[in-house]
């Protein structure tokens, strides 16, 4: 894909209509740790400390394992995250989110450390019976340019409440360019949160453990 | 009746209901997941005047348990709930116990 294609897929990403819960900032003065394990083809842990409730701070690692080459990517890296926007509906609330930061890349295709910088959005809606999110991750340096695209659906059979385990299920439609994987890997989860922590796990259409934890405090 | 001693009574009735409020409700927009009521429950804890705090997704209700004589004003409430993301749509006092919100609201007492 060129640098045009992928600048245009990022601002549609920014830009569209939908509707997501797994976020960059999740509350003022809040630490987020995110870790996901995604399908062996890429793991990721990110820590991020929000100082207002319209940015957070932090930094993060990912493990890219192409399932096409023996190609392997690591990139360590800075990040600034801006919600750009929250609507606050009576029932509902809807976000986009962007990012930014910079770090170094380590991989087998290429020798030493290279500078690797990240951009990326999030576009999200969620009730406490739908949620929608798409988002969209680029990490690129000189020798490589890897971008994950990531849509999330779903639904919860009950709308919970704070005191309660809210339980959802979600459909994931993930793409990556930069030959990690060949075509849509689709994953069918199984979400839980209460308070501060959030676990989801499932299965791709190729058979793959598909999983994520988060936690805020 | 003197209109002035009405206008007179209903003030000290206002006046005592405020002086004896011990619990703040507040109807909030935007407040969908348990992510969005730890956060506006760790700012509210942060108020001095704060005894408890109860969040329902449901009614879409932040609720503040005073201590003995205290009170938040308006204005640092909403100040703290735009701060933290979110809308208030209103604000209101009473003293209803923190405990029978929580059996209104079917919520567990902690």
């Amino acid at each position: 894909m060129t640098r045009r294609s992928e600048i245009l897929v990022a601002a549609l990403a920014l830009s569209a209509p939908v509707l997501a819960c797994a976020k960059p900032i999740a509350f003022a003065e809040g630490t987020t740790v995110m870790l996901e394990y995604g399908a062996g083809t890429m793991w990721e842990a990110q820590i991020f400390y929000a100082p207002q409730y319209n940015y957070s701070v932090g930094g993060g690692h990912v493990e890219f394992d192409s399932d096409i080459t023996p190609e392997t990517v690591r990139v360590t890296y800075a990040r600034l995250n801006y919600l750009v926007h929250r609507w606050n509906l009576e029932s509902a609330q809807a976000n986009v989110f962007v990012w930014g930061g910079a770090g170094g890349a380590t991989g087998n295709t290429f020798s030493g450390t290279e500078l690797a910088v990240n951009a990326g959005g999030q576009a999200d809606y969620e009730t406490r019976r739908v949620y929608a999110s798409l988002k969209t991750d680029l990490q690129k340096a000189n020798a490589f340019s890897i971008r994950v695209d990531t849509l999330q659906l779903g639904i919860a059979p009950y709308e919970h409440d704070y005191h309660q385990i809210a339980t959802w299920f979600v459909v994931q439609a993930r793409n990556y360019t930069g030959g990690i994987h060949n075509g849509v890997e689709l994953a069918a989860l199984l979400r839980f949160f209460k308070g501060g922590a959030w676990i989801e796990a499932g299965v791709t259409n190729g058979g793959k453990l598909q999983a994520m934890a988060m936690f805020n405090f | 009746m003197n209109p002035y001693r009405i206008l007179l009574a209903v003030l000290l009735l206002l006046i005592s209901v405020v002086a004896h409020a011990t619990t703040i409700e507040m109807h909030v927009n935007g407040l969908v997941c348990a992510f969005c009521a730890q956060g506006i429950e760790k700012k509210l804890r942060k108020f001095p005047a704060t005894a408890d705090v109860v969040v329902s997704l449901e009614q879409r209700l932040v609720a503040v348990a005073l201590k003995d004589g205290q009170d938040i004003p308006d204005t640092d409430l909403r100040k703290a709930l735009t701060n933290a993301g979110y809308t208030v749509t209103t604000i209101q006092r009473s003293d209803t116990p923190i405990d029978a919100i929580r059996t209104r609201l079917g919520q567990p007492k902690p």
